[in-house]
């Protein structure tokens, strides 16, 4: 399927694959998936595709590693290394790169439906972003989320219990769906159709959230998650008998937890793991608390007791400190049955919570869990190869629920390492390859790495125009409010996406006159700035909540007044013909730090990006033909074919040191990551023959290579 | 009034579902499509306007004059015999021959979101299932019309397809009337250097996919001959108007509405199944009566248009024109001058697809509080829009868990709007 050609570039790194094709791991994890063939009965025993070649698994790994596929320069370094061992001094290469925390920060806003739209959810994207890149503990994370009250925004993972308002009923399904797979949510209404899950079960957990509420200040419009003395959540459910019956119940965690007296081995393991962390350590960071807040109050007091002028000042301090507390202590008073149930669901023990992280791991770097849909553990739901799941979770424990150290173990493994089933391979075949993770589904890179491979073989991650050198006359109709001056029109343009001005012509309801002109919008990308997300704020705004004053009646009335008149005017509009010329120098930022997620329509929604709202709504990979119009016709793939003079390949293509073989190999490489065939050549040269000059034909011959499917699907 | 409500920032927030990672619509084939036996459905094709915030029923189809409840506009007479509407339609009260009204819808849903929700899919918001909009169920229950998508989605969003499957999700247009840069080739690639390169791309393709059994590869290939052939359509001169004549622009308003509206009947023309046209700012809490004059200067004259001109060339009789909000407005008058959200009655205003001309059907009470005469459920009206189309709203559809969903969860249609 995958043609090969030796080239003079790459001898060496190309006869190092063809030794490599069938080295084993010979990892625990393939003992475990040779056992389980070798244990079928002979006929239904099949024979595992080979691992690839090392250009494949280096595409493959760092699409799957860092969210994009690899540089030249990075393939070239690449075969340089000593063939034995590079796979693996690769893969750890990559989990170092700072592409791996924003790559696997997609795979944690996917599954905990972070939004940084949302109340506090741009703090939290930056907060979880900081965990991936710091190597937080899985199980820390959870219970940071899980268990935290406070501040949207100044304490970040208060977000997570935000994004659903607090709301009891709703953190009971979204706490056992996404940390434990298991859709209780269903025992909401009526006891689970094809699980063992009660409707009492449901309520049980939702009573952790019975007393967590979410608060917002009517003037500052600030917004806390905050623990209340009565819960809200009542037994027997509305409806279900007299209303005089419902009784507030006691928290109950519904899950098993494996009760077993003798300590399991994986949680020796994981002892052994956080005993060497701690020694590992000198310092450990901690926090101002409320107690330490108060030792310094104190502090304060003593040290005003030596003299009359200070200690005014000083008790003018600490009573402010001191209504600070009060504030604070009321508002970020902890959640005692939210830490109860974090404890619970991060159990060592409870087997849920390793094994569904592992199999969302799985099913992203695989392309198939070994439970599908992902989130759905139940009794008949059972996984194709149990024994291999496992493995992998009591490893993840064992690590100390390392993110790197589970992503190591299975791209370090022949399971990940295999090519596809072969392609003449019958349906039943090709399946029973991949249940028996003896071949990798085919599967499609995801919207962001789609993006930023694009982005990356197109070279416009930087400029690759020299300035001038791309100038254009553009003529647009544009709609602008009426009355406004000729000045005003060229204002709301915006060609160029590097500011991602564009992206607002998606926003709901009407259209914003002006915003026509450029309808490429659908690529844009904002960028968010993680690090002063996560800035702590001061505090001021709690003091001096009191102070504010509400705003008056005539304030608000020239509110309305102000928005009645930008509503005329926006809905009203002339039309008018602009020319100009622009030094169109596009820029593409990565989509792995964009704003998250995209608006509906955009590049990285149409490629199955999950809206992140709907629990359990998981990334869409099927093809439509929404997303055939954005890559033929859209702007990216047009700028990334274009030729620019600053690319490498540009002096391949003209000038003194012109090699249209090499330009062509070289294309092949930056945008396929291996040479053309023979046969592949000879096209490429007459496609590029037949453009108007030699660098429109390499466009085109580029723009088709980032089209075809053997770009988008991983080899 | 614009500033709104925090839930309705939230809306689709507010409800969470469930759907499988495929969202492959399962559809029972064996099921027969009821077709609607005690009458001949003449509707092939559905615009819905979709006014989000919840728009006042007092002020636009079901004026109170002279009650304190009332307020500031005056209701005028119409070209349908005893019928009266808002003073802010005159135009379309010259058209209401042809349209009909409910004034007895009944809601339960007094947020935005679960409204929104329920009006848009005729269920509850429920954790664990995505519920599809009303556009979904009608493009996954009738053929293609013509090459253009089957279901568009104008200036907002619509609700997604969810257990319906991919292919039911709407197509989205942002700004009406202008030209989607998506729909042809990049700037400086003349036509025929794009087909040219669509022609090699299609070869690259066929040698990579082979004779691979896996059907990945070939629903990409396909997809890209659906978007060809798209490009290629007589149809698309629907979504430009640059050769619509300045006179028929500024009939329907020259407003996203306005263009909004013109670009809906240019749709169903050429054969689109459902067009959702969306526009906001009816979450009137402050200055209600002013807010509702200025809607009235943007929607007037667009619908008086396209009802006109759909009956003109017949196209009304075919198309079942719709206008929905997730609720009502209260019948007191706040401190504000505004009207806050009302779900115990509100109404909707409908034509053509058979709808008898002229029609009010139900009533609320006198000061527009409580549905009285003839009381409808939400449902009542997917149902409803099922049954001018021929399809049947209690037919099954399975979820990709294996669950079987009705297209319309328990509604009666309203025959009684039906000549």
């Amino acid at each position: 399927m995958r043609p090969r050609l030796p080239s003079a570039v790459t001898v060496g790194f190309l006869v190092a694959c063809s030794s490599l094709v069938s080295t084993a791991s010979g990892s625990d994890l393939d003992r475990i998936i040779f056992q389980a063939n070798e244990s079928l009965s002979v006929g239904r025993r099949i024979e595992p595709t080979p691992v690839v070649d090392d250009s494949v698994f280096l595409r493959r790994v760092y699409v799957d590693l860092i969210g994009r596929i690899p540089t030249e320069a990075e393939v070239t370094d690449f075969a340089t290394w000593p063939a034995e061992g590079r796979r693996q001094k690769l893969i750890d290469h990559l989990l170092k790169d700072d592409r791996f925390s924003d790559r696997w920060t997609i795979f944690f806003a996917d599954m905990l439906r972070l939004r940084s739209g949302a109340t506090g959810g741009a703090a939290l994207i930056a907060y979880v972003h900081n965990a991936v890149k710091t190597g937080m503990p899985y199980d820390e994370l959870s219970r940071r989320l899980i268990s935290s009250n406070g501040k949207a925004g100044r304490v970040p993972e208060v977000g997570f219990v935000l994004g659903d308002d607090a709301d009891p009923l709703a953190m009971a399904s979204v706490t056992s769906q996404v940390f434990l797979g298991v859709h209780i949510g269903c025992a909401q209404c009526h006891d689970h159709p094809f699980d063992v899950w009660k409707r009492r079960d449901f309520y049980d957990m939702a009573a952790f959230y019975g007393k967590t509420r979410r608060y917002e200040s009517q003037l500052t419009k600030i917004v806390y998650a905050t623990e209340m003395d009565q819960t809200t959540i009542l037994w027997p459910p509305e409806g279900v008998g007299p209303a005089a019956d419902r009784k507030p119940i006691p928290a109950k965690f519904p899950f098993p937890i494996d009760e077993s007296n003798e300590t399991p081995g994986y949680i020796k393991r994981l002892s052994a793991t956080r005993a060497a962390k701690i020694a590992a350590i000198p310092v450990v960071d901690k926090r101002p608390s409320v107690d330490d807040l108060l030792d310094s109050v104190s502090d304060k007091v003593a040290k005003a007791t030596t003299g009359k002028l200070a200690e005014e000042l000083a008790l003018a301090d600490s009573k402010r400190d001191i209504r600070k507390i009060d504030v604070q202590k009321g508002l970020y008073k902890p959640s005692e049955l939210r830490e109860q149930l974090a404890a619970n669901v991060t159990d060592p023990r409870n087997k849920y919570f390793s094994r569904v992280l592992v199999n969302r791991v799985w099913k992203t770097l695989i392309g198939r869990g070994f439970v599908e849909p992902v989130d759905d553990f139940r009794a008949d739901n059972k996984p194709v190869m149990p024994a291999a799941l496992d493995y992998l979770a009591e490893e993840f424990v064992a690590s100390d629920y390392d993110l790197r150290t589970l992503v190591r173990l299975i791209a370090s493994s022949d399971a990940y390492q295999r090519g596809h089933a072969p392609a003449n391979s019958d349906e039943s075949t090709r399946v029973q390859l991949e249940t028996q993770l003896l071949a990798t589904p085919v599967r499609r890179m995801i919207a962001e790495s789609l993006y930023d491979s694009v982005v990356t073989a197109g070279h416009l991650f930087e400029p690759k125009h020299s300035p001038g050198k791309n100038e254009r006359t553009i003529r647009d109709i544009v709609r602008v409010p009426k009355g406004s001056k000729p000045g005003d029109v060229s204002k709301p343009i915006n060609l160029a996406p590097q500011k991602g001005g564009a992206m607002t012509a998606m926003s709901r309801g009407d259209a914003t006159a002006g915003e026509s002109a450029s309808g490429y919008g659908l690529e844009a990308a904002i960028e968010l700035d993680f690090t002063s997300l996560l800035k702590e704020q001061g505090d001021e705004e709690e003091v001096a909540l009191d102070e504010m004053k509400a705003v008056s009646k005539e304030e608000l009335e020239a509110q309305r007044m102000m928005q009645q008149r930008m509503m005329r005017n926006s809905t009203e509009y002339e039309e008018k013909v602009v020319t100009r010329v622009v030094d169109d120098n596009p820029v593409f930022n990565s989509s792995l730090r964009m704003q998250s997620p995209a608006p509906e329509g955009h590049f990285l929604r149409v490629f199955g990006q999950p809206n992140r709202s709907d629990l359990g709504d998981l990334r869409d990979d099927s093809a439509s033909m929404r997303q055939a119009l954005m890559m033929l016709n859209g702007r990216l793939s047009h700028e990334a074919a274009r030729v620019g003079d600053l690319e490498p390949i540009y002096p391949l293509m003209q000038g003194k040191s012109a090699n249209l073989d090499e330009a062509v190999r070289l294309a092949y490489r930056e945008i396929l990551t291996r040479n053309p065939t023979a046969e592949e050549l000879t096209d490429a040269k007459t496609i590029i023959a037949e453009g108007a000059s030699a660098l429109d034909g390499m466009a085109d011959l580029r723009w088709i290579l980032m089209n075809c499917n053997e770009f988008r699907f991983l080899p | 009034m614009l500033t709104g409500c925090r839930d309705y920032q939230l809306s689709r927030r507010a409800f969470m579902g469930a759907s499988s990672a495929t969202l492959l619509g399962m559809s029972v084939k064996g099921l027969l499509a009821a077709s609607g036996k005690d009458h001949e459905a003449q509707a092939e094709h559905v615009i819905l306007f979709w006014n989000g915030g919840g728009m006042s029923h007092i002020d636009t189809w079901d004026p109170k004059p002279g009650r304190p409840t009332g307020g500031d506009l005056s209701s005028i007479k119409t070209s349908a015999p005893g019928v009266e509407i808002s003073e802010i339609f005159p135009g379309l009260a010259d058209q209401m021959h042809h349209c009909a009204l409910i004034r007895s819808i009944a809601g339960t849903q007094g947020d935005h979101g679960r409204a929104t929700h329920h009006v848009q899919t005729s269920y509850l918001p429920f954790p664990n299932l995505v519920y599809p909009g009303m556009g979904s169920v009608v493009t996954h229950e009738l053929p293609n019309l013509g090459e253009l998508p089957a279901y568009i989605s104008i200036s907002g969003q619509a609700p997604r397809a969810g257990y319906l499957g991919q292919k039911c999700e709407a197509y989205y247009v942002s700004n009406p009337g202008d030209k989607d840069p998506y729909l042809a080739f990049p700037e400086g690639i003349a036509e025929v250097r794009g087909n040219k390169r669509l022609e090699t791309l299609a070869k690259y393709n066929q040698r990579f996919t082979g004779n691979s059994t896996d059907s990945r590869l070939r629903a990409t290939e396909t997809s890209i001959e659906e978007a060809v052939t798209l490009m290629r359509s007589p149809a698309l001169e629907a979504f430009e108007f640059s050769k619509v004549s300045p006179k028929t622009l500024d009939r329907y308003g020259k407003t996203p509405f306005g263009r909004g509206a013109l670009l809906a009947k240019r749709l169903v023309e050429k054969g689109v199944r459902f067009v959702q046209v969306n526009r906001g700012g009816f979450d009137t809490h402050t200055a209600n009566f002013p807010a509702m004059r200025d809607h009235g200067e943007i929607m007037d004259p667009a619908l008086a248009s396209l009802i006109s001109d759909l009956a003109e060339t017949g196209m009304l009789k075919k198309t079942l024109v719709i206008m929905l909000s997730e609720f009502g407005r209260t019948p007191r008058i706040n401190k504000d001058a505004g009207r806050d959200h009302w779900a115990s009655v509100f109404s909707c205003f409908l034509a053509g697809g058979g709808i008898k001309g002229g029609t009010v059907y139900g009533s609320s009470d006198e000061d527009g509080a409580e549905a009285k005469d003839q009381p409808v459920k939400v449902q009542d009206i997917h149902a409803t829009i099922c049954h001018a189309l021929g399809i049947n709203p209690n037919k099954d559809v399975m979820t990709p868990l294996a669950r079987p969903m009705k297209l319309v969860d328990q509604g009666t249609p309203i025959t009684g709007l039906f000549g």
